[in-house]
């Protein structure tokens, strides 16, 4: 089998595959009575989902490596970040601050270095 | 004539009675009585600011296909059909590294188990619209796309006008997420490294995580989540991330009981 053939059966399949896991409830629900501890449930997924995206991509600093020190800048950046999302409730303020900060403690971390 | 009446009656109904009616009726209508241009601007307008984030994810993604030995065209497939900027880049490191096709697909797959929720926490404000709608609205269900709408369902007592804001917001994340990837294919690697323009990603998550921690147990469900995805990194297939997500939702509804119970 040719490799272009193996790159367009992933792409097509996993495309398929992840077409049908967004469908997957819309379509069950929009026939089905949804149970009432799952409808609890639900309120729940964002808070808990985005947490378990942005967690890994900061206290990790190499595949494995924990570094839950204020020596590591995409921690002190995402601290600062969080408290400017929370107190400004801007996506933009909120990314810039972020990048801002991250610079900054690289810079530090640097000269410390 | 009829037909006519019956667009008169649909327009003077309120629109709050949408959610009580039964379905059959809604998906009789045309599809310009659900359709609202003011809603979907907005949906394009307020997801600009998140977008910014997720640009450089998608150089990232453009960049590990090129690198991976992808034509343009593979490249584009990736971000049109799987739109998934996780799926992408772990189907390019394994397939450059020469894993077997089977195995690159279960691992995407299972990354890609993240939409199970998604899709049944959109379902009961999705069910009243036609299929059309629902089947269209699914294929846009990304993270960013899911963050922001469902916050517009959950505010919003129309849920006719909050799926015109999610279409908008959906098609443009689409839209853009295409041209950074294809940018990123070209001229990725203009970019110094050095700048670590991917910790944006992160924290356009973190923009939209922090106005979801509205009370106690959504903040409960936040750190068990946090907590559990840490612990459970060394699961093979990106599993920590579904299993944090369920570890959460179960300890935010252990939280709700408690704090009802008192």
């Amino acid at each position: 089998m040719s490799s272009a053939w193996t790159w367009w059966i992933v792409i097509l399949v996993v495309g398929a595959l992840n077409y049908l896991s967004r469908l997957s409830f819309i379509a069950l629900f929009a026939h089905v009575e949804m149970p009432p501890l799952v409808a609890r449930a639900l309120r729940f997924v964002p808070s808990t989902m985005l947490t378990a995206i942005v967690v890994p991509a900061v206290v990790f600093t190499a595949p494995a490596t924990l570094a839950f020190s204020y020596t590591n800048p995409k921690l002190v950046a995402a601290l600062v970040a969080a408290l400017i999302a929370w107190r400004l409730r801007s996506a933009t303020a909120t990314m810039v601050g972020g990048m801002v900060a991250l610079w900054v403690a690289q810079w530090v971390g640097r000269g410390a270095g | 004539m009829r037909r006519q009446l019956a667009l008169i009656r649909a327009c003077s109904r309120p629109t709050g009675s949408l959610l009580t009616e039964p379905p059959l009726r809604l998906s009789a209508r045309p599809l310009f009585r659900i359709f609202s241009r003011p809603d979907f601007l907005a949906g394009v307008r307020e997801m600009t600011p998140p977008l910014l984030g997720l640009l450089p994810f998608g150089l990232v993604c453009g960049v590990g296909a090129q690198s991976a030995g992808a034509t343009v065209w593979q490249s584009l497939g990736l971000s049109a059909f799987m739109f998934s900027g996780a799926a992408q880049i772990l189907a390019t490191q394994l397939l450059a590294a020469g894993a077997p096709v089977a195995v690159t697909i279960l691992t995407c797959f299972v990354v890609g188990l993240r939409f199970l929720m998604y899709s049944a926490a959109m379902a009961p404000h999705l069910k009243a619209l036609p299929p059309r709608w629902r089947h269209a609205l699914a294929f846009l269900l990304t993270d960013q796309a899911f963050a922001a709408g469902i916050r517009r369902f959950r505010a919003s007592g129309d849920n006719r006008n909050a799926a015109s804001y999610f279409l908008g917001s959906g098609f443009l994340l689409w839209a853009t997420w295409q041209c950074s990837c294809l940018v990123g294919y070209w001229a990725g690697n203009i970019i110094p490294a050095a700048w670590s323009l991917d910790f944006v990603v992160p924290l356009c998550f973190l923009a939209l995580l922090v106005p979801t921690l509205e009370d106690r147990s959504t903040r409960i469900a936040a750190l068990a989540s946090g907590v559990a995805v840490v612990a459970l990194d060394a699961l093979p297939m990106r599993l920590s991330l579904i299993c944090a997500g369920l570890i959460g939702i179960a300890a935010g509804m252990i939280a709700e009981a408690r704090a009802r119970a008192r």
